[in-house]
């Protein structure tokens, strides 16, 4: 008799939501009205929608608060996705279960996704209210694209190491300073060394034209949703052939 | 007393279930520390067999069931479980398994993780309830169901994870220090438990620091110390045939015939002697003997166990 981790699923998301849920939409809902709240009455505007547009500076912070909102959420829901069972011992009842350990946190991982993109679709229904030219449809298939890309990196990260999250904001935000640093033909061998480091520096263009318009380059977007595959996959194969116990 | 050489096996015919093949585990530390945990262990386990495993702290018990269900890779050998690799056996089969560490999501509720385990178990829908209700009560958590895991005591913690391991009808059980925390009520309550679950196509392998636990519930018991196997014992007295044995007589009366049947018997105070014997026949013929001449014993119990008088000898003293 084979454990049924399709059924487990709905325990997956009921986790996802209590752990990790309710905190990215706190934080997205405190993160969108602290700054948007007095822009909006810093521009005066009478009516309750915000008029704005691609391309207008209104726009541009909308950008930059929603897609820092995205990434803090696939933080959020990538700590300890597998490194809390290992940590805390989970591992020794859930996998004695007649249960594949790679199914499971594959699985997992795509509960997850739902979950993120579920909140990010309340958060931005939300938004729209106030801001009528943003579009949901773009903003989650960047939240998608984002998951996939920051998420694959975060899973890869819970799997080798006990401090994921802060291992993923350290990787995200050490790889942008390092290409800004070591950018150009000036930076020889390190300049062909940070190209191994995650694709970050193309999130904000694609976060621009997906969002605002639907469509990417398409080169970008390989970039990252690869980059973030290929270490899901890693993570995938060191679950397999690794062990759980430290 | 049937000491078995480490890689030796009892001498009944039932087919090998579970089977440590030269397995040796070695740790290793980022800064290349390493530690050998286990080292050169063979060992087969049988179908209905109730395997004991001692050792002192640190001897690599734990390592050995991590082994054994897949959490680790052994460094050397193999570890097969009914002819498979066993993490295989496991993902296909699954183990009832108590960890010596109970490590259930705290803010999970006690039945609703029971209900989880049973998901991942493969038990249907309409069986879940049924079957959780029958853990609940044999292992006396009706009053804690509704509990966090996070608020229950350590030993109704160590009975939700003895309720998990059953909860399906496994052919294999392993339970790692299965009455650590348990007050003797349940540590009793325990040993009827594993008692009902002896079946001859069930095979049960039960970790524990406490060898009277272990000559009670198990059929061998492997000693091992340092990684090693250092041996096999048979736990039955049947198969003990000791040169000398010292056992403690507690009489309720006829104190002064003790020495009639037994010359050298040495008074400890309470009606209580201590006595020297060649061979358990020797014993009950001179039990006999002070049973006819009118004296009334209260029991009769070995100095040492079979067991700790063989862990004694390859473990030594306490260290």
């Amino acid at each position: 008799m084979r454990g049924r981790l399709a059924k487990y699923s709905l325990w997956q998301f009921r986790d996802f939501f209590m752990q990790h849920g309710i905190g990215i939409a706190v934080i997205g809902l405190l993160w969108g009205y602290t700054l948007l709240a007095p822009l909006r009455a810093a521009m005066s505007v009478q009516s309750t929608v915000i008029p704005m547009g691609p391309g207008s500076p209104m726009w541009n912070l909308v950008l930059q608060i929603t897609s820092v909102v995205v990434s803090l959420s696939v933080l959020i829901a990538m700590n300890g996705i597998v490194s809390t069972d290992r940590k805390s011992g989970y591992y020794r009842f859930l996998f004695s279960k007649p249960i594949n350990r790679v199914l499971y946190y594959t699985q997992m991982f795509f509960v997850y996704m739902v979950g993120v993109i579920l909140i990010m679709a309340l958060l931005s229904s939300l938004l729209r209210i106030i801001l009528p030219s943003f579009n949901v449809a773009y903003f989650l298939l960047y939240a998608a694209l984002v998951y996939i890309a920051m998420g694959g990196i975060g899973f890869l990260l819970s799997v080798s190491t006990r401090y994921d999250w802060l291992t993923l904001a350290a990787v995200w935000l050490g790889s942008r300073t390092l290409r800004a640093i070591y950018s150009g033909p000036q930076a020889g061998w390190k300049g062909k060394a940070v190209q191994l480091l995650p694709p970050v520096h193309r999130l904000d263009d694609v976060a621009n034209s997906l969002i605002g318009t639907g469509s990417a380059h398409l080169p970008d977007v390989v970039w990252l949703v690869g980059y973030g595959a290929v270490c899901f996959v890693i993570g995938l194969v060191i679950l397999r052939y690794g062990s759980l116990a430290d | 007393m049937v000491c078995l050489s480490p890689a030796g096996d009892p001498a009944h015919a039932a087919a090998v279930v579970i089977e440590f093949k030269n397995v040796g585990k070695i740790y290793k530390s980022l800064l290349g520390n390493s530690v050998q945990a286990v080292e050169e262990f063979s060992l087969s386990v049988r179908d209905g067999e109730i395997l004991g495993i001692a050792g002192p702290n640190g001897a690599g018990k734990s390592t050995l069931i991590s082994l054994m269900l897949g959490y680790l890779r052994p460094t050397t050998g193999a570890v097969e479980i009914g002819g498979m690799p066993a993490r295989d056996y496991v993902e296909q089969n699954g183990i009832g398994y108590l960890s010596e560490l109970i490590s259930i999501n705290p803010r999970w509720k006690a039945e609703s993780a029971l209900v989880r385990y049973a998901t991942l178990a493969g038990i249907s829908d309409n069986e879940i309830p049924r079957r959780v209700q029958y853990v609940i009560e044999l292992l006396g958590l009706e009053e804690h169901r509704d509990k966090k895991v996070k608020a229950l005591s350590k030993g109704n913690l160590q009975r939700l994870g003895l309720a998990q391991a059953l909860l399906r009808d496994e052919r294999i059980l392993v339970l790692d220090e299965p009455t650590h925390g348990l007050d003797p009520v349940w540590t009793q309550r325990f040993r009827d438990i594993v008692g009902d679950l002896r079946r001859p196509d069930r095979t049960m392998l039960i970790a524990s620091h406490n060898l009277d636990e272990l000559q009670r519930l198990a059929d061998r018991v492997a000693i091992i110390d340092r990684g090693r196997l250092q041996r096999v014992v048979s736990t039955t007295y049947e198969a003990a045939a000791p040169a000398t044995t010292r056992f403690r007589l507690t009489l309720a009366s006829g104190f002064d015939l003790v020495t009639a049947a037994f010359p050298n018997a040495e008074e400890v105070g309470k009606g209580e002697y201590d006595v020297t014997v060649q061979s358990i026949t020797d014993l009950n013929t001179s039990l006999v003997n002070l049973i006819g001449r009118g004296a009334l014993i209260a029991s009769v119990v070995p100095e040492r166990s079979v067991l700790e008088q063989q862990f004694r000898e390859a473990v030594g003293e306490p260290r």
